[in-house]
């Protein structure tokens, strides 16, 4: 029963102008490997509070508590299946 | 668990307690805890006995040979040997057969690391402040600076004996590289003569048991954590010990940087200038606390190839980049 | 730099000379035996999510990790929550009582006038259990593998992920992949609803009422299944900062209208006259771009951790949504600290989203009036307080307090509608106990 994907595909495709964008960022940036630190720079960025995720249970809990309340989910990670929230 | 109590007391030692020289014994699990603060760091004992009256006698004997050393051998107080000697002026001072010792295994280690492990190098010190973690320093002081104070560093220009040493005007001697080891094993002799229960003593990360615990098992220490690239993977490690010591060298929290450059805070007593690109700390594990000490500082002093050293040496080591 | 390669055996020489210092009885015993040990490491948490009037759920993780020798890793999870409370049912409210049938068939429930219509017949505890593996391959290369299974009342759900990471540039740079698949079941009391039939509202204990409710029905139970693809990016810009950037593109398929909700259908005065089911498209497909950067402050700053992010989400239901999230971490002494924390959310409302039908007006293929795919704007303020015990447990306290604004604007209100707040804001607290050790 799949009606008026036509419709949607159209808005998808004039959406992926976005992701491409942000791909030519990330290239662009990737391609200054004169970014970045020494391995004995690393001080700051080895603790704790500087890992991208600093709190997996906190980050879980939330993720669980956004997609049962909103319309979006992961990102970060996987959005998935996971749960019959209501 | 008795970890847990090391760190507690490290906790509530930090900047309360000054110059307060009292123990403090508390019951563990299996055992008691005497804790003390000494040579700038919290210190404790931990012995595996139901007896307190035990605990307390072998916690008042060992703190009182920490402290002893500590007065002894402390830069910072005006009584000490140390100072003695450093205010002597180009005098020559009379010296006891411990400090003649330690003024022997200063030698050897001077030999062994080819003149880069140096206790006349403390006032290098003078030139090179070392800040919190985020000093950018600004002033590094000018090779002029530091080749007019290498003329005061050299321990081949120490003169002694049995008896007497004869340090030349304007040079100091510093026993921080070695004391708090020294004093680790000191305590570990004597706590062996009083007792066979089995015993960890700590000095501000400076450790060595006298044997294993009951049945045979495992001290348990907590190390910072070895080798972190990956992010939020910075767990401290668990290292098990039964037999021997441990001891860190390390400047995780005192280094400089300039033109994004880690000058690390062990000198170069040769050149005068801070070690390049060494890992920010080593623990090294070997039978006494002085042996671990002096390798993980000689490691540290090779840079780069700190690790390399070690492992060619065969030595038990976690070292931080 | 000299290198000490004269001395062959520095070991040996420093053996003497500590047996000279500290006198020969020492030596005799002398071997060291100090290793390393694999320890695991736990953390717990617990919360409770409460709306005002509405929801409750309590959850407890409880998680476990290990590191092995060779930097592999495994990391065990185990999650219990339950669900009290009422939810909104998708009807709009009205200027008089109205009664409502509830999900399984059995009874009724009467919302008062002027409220917004919420069900309340919400009460299921879920288990869910996830293991993860990750492996290191090469020095650069680290590959992870997990799965996931969740179990309620009426919801099953099995999944499982993989994915690759290959670090470069003295690891300053790293490139991921990630897949997962996701199979679920549900099988919701009283059965699959038929899309767009009327909810059956009279007398659940007459003779015909299991008969006349089983017509609005079409099955048992439904599937759906998603797949995602994750591409990350994640470069260290200096020895203060670190960026990630994602992109992912998830396909779900199946069942995925929610067999809860209702839509009201309103004479054009504005008074209800019928409730019927929803539906929604068979399948939805969502992308995501999301950017994330982390930087370290210097002393001047408290020594301050900032975490922004920013995700845009779009879909082919005709939602997008921006989410900015925001942390700062504030060091409180040597060992503890305060993070104070601001999300904001913002979604469109999905095409076929309506809060109410007119009677005359044509439903099209789908429709639905649950107001969490409706144009909505959310709010999260709060704060997070942790400390050291002992030198390696931490304790935090998290609390919370969220605020959903749904918008229904572009939608005109009939006259019974007119002063009744049919768009209501929900407010929710949340608050968390966490420890590891």
């Amino acid at each position: 029963m799949k009606m008026n994907t036509i419709i949607f595909r159209t808005r998808l495709i004039r959406s992926m102008i976005k992701p491409l964008l942000l791909s030519a960022c990330v290239v662009s940036l990737s391609a200054c490997s004169s970014l970045g630190v020494e391995p004995w720079e690393r001080d700051l960025l080895a603790k704790k509070e500087m890992a991208l995720t600093s709190s997996p249970i906190d980050a879980a809990l939330d993720d669980h508590i956004y997609f049962s309340k909103e319309a979006s989910s992961g990102g970060k990670s996987f959005g998935g299946g996971g749960c019959g929230c209501n | 668990m008795l970890l847990d109590l090391f760190y507690l007391l490290t906790f509530l030692f930090r900047g309360t307690m000054q110059k307060k020289r009292a123990i403090k014994v508390s019951k563990q699990k299996d055992g008691f805890a005497i804790s003390f603060y000494a040579m700038a760091s919290a210190c404790e004992v931990l012995i595996q006995t139901s007896d307190e009256q035990l605990a307390k006698q072998i916690g008042q004997c060992v703190s009182n040979e920490v402290w002893r050393i500590e007065d002894k051998y402390s830069r910072y107080d005006i009584q000490s040997t140390c100072s003695l000697i450093n205010a002597s002026n180009g005098q020559p001072v009379k010296i006891d057969e411990e400090t003649y010792l330690l003024l022997n295994f200063a030698e050897q280690c001077y030999q062994l690391s080819d003149g880069l492990f140096d206790i006349s190098s403390g006032v290098l010190r003078k030139l090179w402040t070392f800040d919190g973690e985020n000093a950018e320093c600004k002033d590094f002081p000018c090779q002029e600076e530091i080749s007019e104070i290498l003329n005061c560093v050299g321990w081949d220009k120490v003169i002694y004996d049995r008896y007497s040493v004869l340090l030349p005007k304007n040079m100091q001697l510093d026993f921080g590289g070695i004391g708090k080891e020294y004093a680790v094993d000191r305590s570990i002799l004597l706590a062996k003569q009083f007792t066979d229960k089995p015993l960890l003593i700590n000095l501000g990360g400076d450790l060595a048991v006298t044997g294993p615990r009951e049945n045979n098992q495992a001290w348990q220490v907590a190390i910072e954590a070895p080798n972190s690239d990956k992010a939020g993977h910075t767990q401290d490690m668990i290292v098990a010990i039964k037999q021997g010591a441990l001891a860190t060298s390390g400047d995780t929290r005192r280094f400089l940087i300039k033109a994004g450059t880690r000058y690390g805070h062990i000198l170069n007593a040769k050149s005068g200038w801070p070690i390049v690109n060494a890992p920010r700390s080593i623990t090294a594990a070997a039978p006494q606390c002085i042996q671990a000490g002096i390798l993980a500082t000689l490691a540290l002093l090779q840079g780069k190839n700190a690790e390399k050293f070690l492992i060619e040496q065969e030595i038990t080591h976690w070292a931080r980049r | 730099m000299t290198e000490i390669t004269k001395q062959r055996n520095i070991k040996a020489a420093l053996s003497i000379a500590t047996t000279a210092l500290l006198g020969t009885s020492v030596t005799t015993t002398t071997s060291v035996q100090a290793k390393e040990v694999d320890e695991w490491q736990f953390e717990t948490a617990y919360l409770l999510y409460s709306e005002v009037d509405r929801v409750t759920a309590g959850e407890v993780i409880i998680a476990g990790t290990k590191t092995f020798e060779n930097d592999e890793i495994l990391n065990l999870k185990l999650t219990i929550d339950a669900l009290t409370g009422a939810s909104a049912n998708g009807a709009v409210a009205q200027p008089k009582a109205q009664t409502f049938t509830r999900p399984s068939g059995n009874g009724q429930y009467i919302t008062p006038a002027g409220d917004t219509p919420l069900d309340d017949t919400f009460k299921d505890t879920r288990l869910q259990l996830n293991g993860q593996w990750t492996q290191p391959l090469e020095d650069n290369i680290t590959t992870s593998i997990g799965g996931h299974l969740s179990k309620e009342y009426d919801y099953l759900s099995l999944g499982i992920n993989g994915n690759l990471a290959y670090d470069f540039n003295k690891k300053n740079s790293t490139i991921s992949m990630g897949l997962s698949y996701f199979l679920d079941t549900f099988t919701p009391e009283g059965g699959i609803p038929k899309a767009f039939s009327s909810m059956l509202v009279g007398d659940s204990n007459s003779p015909e009422w299991n008969d006349e409710f089983a017509k609005t029905r079409v099955g048992d139970s439904e599937n759906k299944s998603t797949t995602d693809i994750l591409v990350g990016f994640t470069q260290v810009i200096s020895r203060r900062m670190i960026t990630a950037f994602n992109y992912s593109y998830s396909t779900v398929d199946g069942y995925l209208t929610d067999p809860f909700k209702v839509v009201s259908v309103l004479n054009s005065g504005g008074f209800a006259e019928d409730y019927i089911y929803e539906n929604r498209p068979d399948s939805r497909v969502k992308q995501s771009t999301f950017m994330q950067a982390k930087y370290h402050f210097d002393e001047s700053l408290l020594n301050i951790v900032a975490d922004v992010s920013y995700r845009y989400m779009w879909d082919d239901w005709g939602i997008n949504s921006h989410t900015i999230d925001s942390r700062f971490t504030i060091p409180v002494g040597q060992t503890s600290y305060f993070q104070p924390h601001i999300r904001y959310y913002q979604q469109s409302a999905a095409d076929f989203f309506k809060p109410f039908v007119i009677n005359n007006q044509s439903l099209g293929n789908f429709v639905s009036a649950d107001y969490r795919i409706g144009e909505m704007t959310a709010i999260t303020v709060g704060g997070k307080y942790g400390l050291l015990l002992n030198g390696r447990n931490e304790l935090s306290f998290r609390l919370e307090y969220y605020h959903q604004m749904p918008t229904y604007a572009g939608f005109s209100l009939p006259a019974a509608l007119d002063g009744l707040d049919i768009a209501p804001n929900v407010d929710a607290i949340i608050a968390q106990i966490s420890y590891s050790f």
